[in-house]
């Protein structure tokens, strides 16, 4: 299986360690991996800040640069869920702008899905000792039902306790700009989502999406906490690197 | 009711630091989130009946003047008389001359929301009608003189300590402070009103074209009271409210409940045809029905056609992330929550709530639970596209997403504005790898941290790794 | 133009540009309403209850309705004497005129066949039908059933035959269809005693109509 990379851009200028993880992973499976360097962002934050103009030249880029392969995969719900269901949006008007897209949108997936239900990894090439906590990010639920992926790959590996939290389906608040037009709400929300954290006594957050980890882990350190650990899932299921 | 939704997010500040706000509102999402959790399973295929009921709605929004007719008729065939109202003022005009055409000097009133959009208590009382509110959550605002904050639960703000303090205060009696005797109360306060009352005014949560009827739904049993006692009925509800059939009403009737309250139907569903018979002991002698516009017309046949599907259950606004942690006057008028912050907007204007399209995460719980389907992230992002194309963002805003758009269209600028500013964060962020403060971005570092890049973007070390 | 005709002509207007038209074509939509009408066809259903008046007893329990069952009709005013004086609740009251003829005083109370005053505590009605699916009694308004009957009076008692209990709230539109032309004034569905939750979201039976609800299954 040939597999586009999409690194996305926050992974690209944030956390690169996830991005290598979830090539380890890609590459486990037996995949091809292979990553378009010119790659550089969805287009999700024009399009839901109202820019659609903007968003469909990068789908058009996106598309030139990953059409070619058996499969697109992404260390994001949230940017998979741009692909596969708002692509198809942006480009409703071209009958055969819309037929790219929705093929490409159906050989796009968000890395846990993609591990999960279909290169079917069953041995995690990393190691975990622990217990540890799963937020499921908004988009990757609701737009790509993946909920039962991250916890299956996590229950492969031997070492490691799932404590759930409750509302692990609500929004962290994070929301892309939403989390600094609205601060004080976006905070709100993180803060509540940092108490259910707690409550698990997990010692470990884990999700599936940096811009959710991001807004996790600003309000946990802010409160003072610099001991629970913040972890995309790529780098549990791939260990940290030698 | 004066559309104050400008002023969103000095709200949003307000409520947030409002203790009794917050637990009021952590009550609300256990008692009708995991209510209704509990009873959909009730129904074999849930889904199924959501996309039967959404059909239905549109069924009715694609042909609506041909439904609306045939309602008007068969409505007037039965005694009822139809009136059509633009406006909101349109609505108090009206009403008022009808309780001068019936010489009407007291109106008992179950819940309306429409009528909250008309502001028709304050324009019965100008026009010498005296208005009781019988909805217990109405009436309690009715004497406190606020606004609801919940399209179904109005009062959802109030603890049970300040109702007890205005029962007290208001009917001059012994201080209350059981729930059930507080209820009681009211019962026995209300009940000469019902008696008295020359006109009953209500809502209609549906139009029935078939037979020309309108459909209320109540649990306390005062929509049943002001719509057989007195001798004028006026029912006012909006002119996207009708359903073919009983059959198409009957499928609504089975997610609307649930989706609403968790219950499986409301103690009361009460579908009234015309007027009373001459022989009849009770029903009202004169039903009028006011077909409110008030900008709905302007969203048929257009890309947020779909808002007009919405049944007000509530269910959006109960799952809202965002309304769970202000409660609904933040968002300053009628409808609260993803619906309002699409309905405000568009029957209000754009422009008087630049916030409410951009004040969510588009998280889509509301869209999940929403009965008849509607898109609510997806209408809120045309929305922001609206306010986009029509110049309505900051300039800032505006350069912000032109540049970005610019850059990630631009690779090799791109890769190198990143390597830069990766590695200036990265400094920044120093031993802890924390930014307490971010220029631009004091939304995000007033309340969190900013977790610091590592320092080298993925491509740059992917590029190094590749040449080796 | 009145507001009816300017609201319409808006509908009317975006409609046929929404479908790309320059008028609306009116005479396949007035058949398009027609024949949906005409066939009202129904939506998804729930499976149908192996046993309709055991679900209906189930349904009805739920929704804090009492019921109570028995094979002769004569049997009610004994039923509902047993149930009141438990209660401690008044003995007398009004019934509609068609339960005229039940053996009232023979068991001690007192039910006069008239609509509902405010003063009256206990209200006798029958019932049009019952729906299996949700507990829930069907009420006609009508010169010899009036409405305020299940309304005004604090403990509102349906003698209900068990054969005119059906399974859904569509079979009762049929039943509707089968027997009158029309709906009457007022079609009643009550799914136990009114209630409220308007503070602090906490159920309390008894808000603006009946505190209590009791079912009588007898066959007519």
């Amino acid at each position: 299986m040939r597999v586009g990379f999409f690194v996305t851009c926050l992974v690209d200028s944030m956390r690169p360690r996830i991005g290598f993880a979830a090539i380890r992973l890609l590459e486990a499976a037996g995949c091809e991996v292979i990553v378009p360097e010119q790659q550089t962002c969805c287009g999700q934050p024009g399009y839901n800040s109202g820019d659609r103009k903007s968003a469909k030249a990068m789908a058009l880029k996106f598309l030139a640069e990953f059409e070619a392969f058996d499969y697109v995969v992404l260390p994001s719900g949230s940017c998979a869920g741009m692909i596969r269901v708002h692509y198809p949006d942006l480009c409703k008007d071209d009958p055969a702008l819309l037929a790219r897209c929705i093929a490409v949108g159906a050989r796009t997936f968000e890395l846990t899905d993609f591990l999960a239900n279909i290169a079917k990894l069953k041995k995690m090439p990393g190691t975990f000792q622990g217990a540890l906590t799963y937020h499921d990010s908004c988009s990757g639920l609701r737009e790509l039902d993946v909920y039962k992926q991250p916890r299956a790959l996590l229950a492969s590996m031997p070492g490691v306790a799932i404590n759930e939290m409750v509302e692990s389906t609500t929004c962290c608040g994070f929301g892309g700009t939403f989390s600094v037009k609205y601060g004080e709400l976006s905070t709100r929300m993180a803060d509540n989502k940092c108490q259910h954290i707690a409550a698990t006594h997990a010692g470990t957050i884990v999700g599936g999406d940096l811009g959710c980890l991001l807004n996790i882990e600003g309000r946990l350190r802010r409160n003072g906490d610099s001991t629970t650990r913040v972890m995309h899932i790529a780098e549990v299921l791939a260990g940290t690197e030698k | 009711m004066k559309n104050n939704s400008i002023n969103f997010k000095r709200q949003v500040t307000i409520k947030l630091a409002d203790v009794k706000l917050q637990s009021a509102l952590s009550r609300l999402q256990s008692r009708f989130v995991e209510g209704r959790a509990a009873v959909i399973s009730e129904i074999s295929d849930f889904e199924e009946t959501r996309t039967a009921a959404a059909a239905i709605r549109d069924r009715v929004l694609n042909d609506l003047e041909h439904w609306l007719m045939h309602f008007e008729q068969q409505a007037t065939a039965r005694g009822a008389i139809v009136h059509w109202a633009e406006t909101g003022a349109d609505v108090n005009r009206i009403v008022a001359e009808i309780a001068v055409q019936h010489g009407v000097r007291t109106a008992a009133k179950s819940k309306s929301m429409v009528s909250e959009e008309c502001g028709l208590n304050d324009a019965l009382e100008l026009a010498g009608v005296t208005v009781m509110e019988t909805d217990l959550g109405e009436y309690i605002l009715q004497l406190a003189h606020e606004a609801p904050s919940h399209i179904v639960a109005p009062v959802v703000h109030k603890n049970k300590e300040e109702i007890s303090d205005l029962f007290a205060e208001k009917h001059q009696l012994p201080r209350k402070t059981g729930i059930a005797e507080l209820c009681r109360e009211a019962r026995e306060i209300l009940r000469p009103a019902f008696l008295n009352a020359d006109m009953g005014i209500s809502g209609a949560n549906f139009l029935v074209a078939e037979t020309g009827s309108a459909l209320i739904v109540t649990n306390e049993g005062n929509g049943r009271l002001v719509t057989t006692l007195p001798r004028v009925h006026v029912a006012i509800t909006g002119i996207e409210k009708v359903v073919p059939t009983l059959e198409d009403v009957t499928t609504l009737l089975r997610l609307l409940p649930r989706s609403a309250t968790g219950q499986s139907i409301t103690n009361y569903v009460s579908v009234l045809t015309g007027n009373k018979n001459k022989d009849d002991h009770d029903g009202p002698e004169h039903f009028h029905i006011i077909l409110l516009d008030n900008g709905r017309s302007s969203l048929v046949g257009s890309e947020m056609q779909e808002m007009l599907r919405c049944i007000r259950c509530g269910a959006c606004m109960n799952h809202c992330p965002v309304y769970q942690n202000i409660g609904g006057h933040a968002y300053g008028w009628v409808y609260p929550g993803p619906m309002g912050s699409i309905l405000t907007p568009l029957l209000g204007g754009l422009e008087k709530s630049p916030d409410l399209p951009n004040a969510s995460t588009l998280c889509g719980a509301c869209a999940v639970v929403c009965p008849v389907k509607i898109p609510l992230p997806d209408l809120l992002r045309k929305l922001r596209e609206k306010q986009m194309e029509r110049g309505m963002k900051s300039r800032r805003e505006t350069f912000m997403l032109k540049a970005w758009a610019w850059l990630a269209l631009h690779p090799p600028v791109y890769a190198l504005a990143t390597k830069f500013g990766v590695r200036a964060m990265s400094l920044l962020g120093g031993k802890n790898k924390l930014l307490h403060t971010l220029p631009g971005a004091s939304g995000w570092t007033d309340g969190r941290d900013f977790p610091a890049p590592e320092g080298l973007t993925f491509r740059e070390i992917y590029q190094r790794r590749n040449r080796q | 133009m009145n507001a009816r005709e300017k609201i319409l002509g808006r509908i009317r207007n975006a409609q046929a540009r929404a479908n790309g038209a320059a008028v609306a074509a009116i005479a396949p939509r007035t058949e398009a309403v027609a024949s949906h009408l005409a066939l009202h066809p129904r939506g998804p259903l729930p499976p149908h209850p192996d046993n309709l008046l055991a679900r209906f007893k189930e349904c009805a329990l739920k929704l804090s309705s009492d019921v109570l069952e028995t094979g002769d009709r004569k049997e009610v005013p004994t039923l509902l004497a047993r149930y009141l004086n438990e209660r401690n609740l008044p003995v007398s009251g009004v019934c509609w005129p068609s339960l005229a003829g039940l053996p009232w005083s023979a068991a001690g109370l007192d039910m006069q066949p008239r609509p509902a005053k405010n003063q009256d505590l206990v209200g006798v009605t029958g019932a049009f039908c019952a729906i299996a699916e949700t507990g829930t009694l069907m009420l006609l308004s009508g010169t010899e059933t009036p409405a305020t009957t299940s309304l005004l009076p604090e403990t509102h008692v349906a003698v209900l035959d068990p054969r005119r209990i059906v399974a859904t709230m569509e079979d009762a539109w049929d039943l509707l269809r089968r027997e009158y032309k029309q709906p009457p004034r007022a079609v009643n569905f009550i799914s136990g005693p009114s209630r409220t939750a308007d503070i602090e979201q906490t159920v309390t039976l008894g808000a603006h109509g009946p505190y209590r609800v009791l079912l009588i299954l007898a066959p007519a």
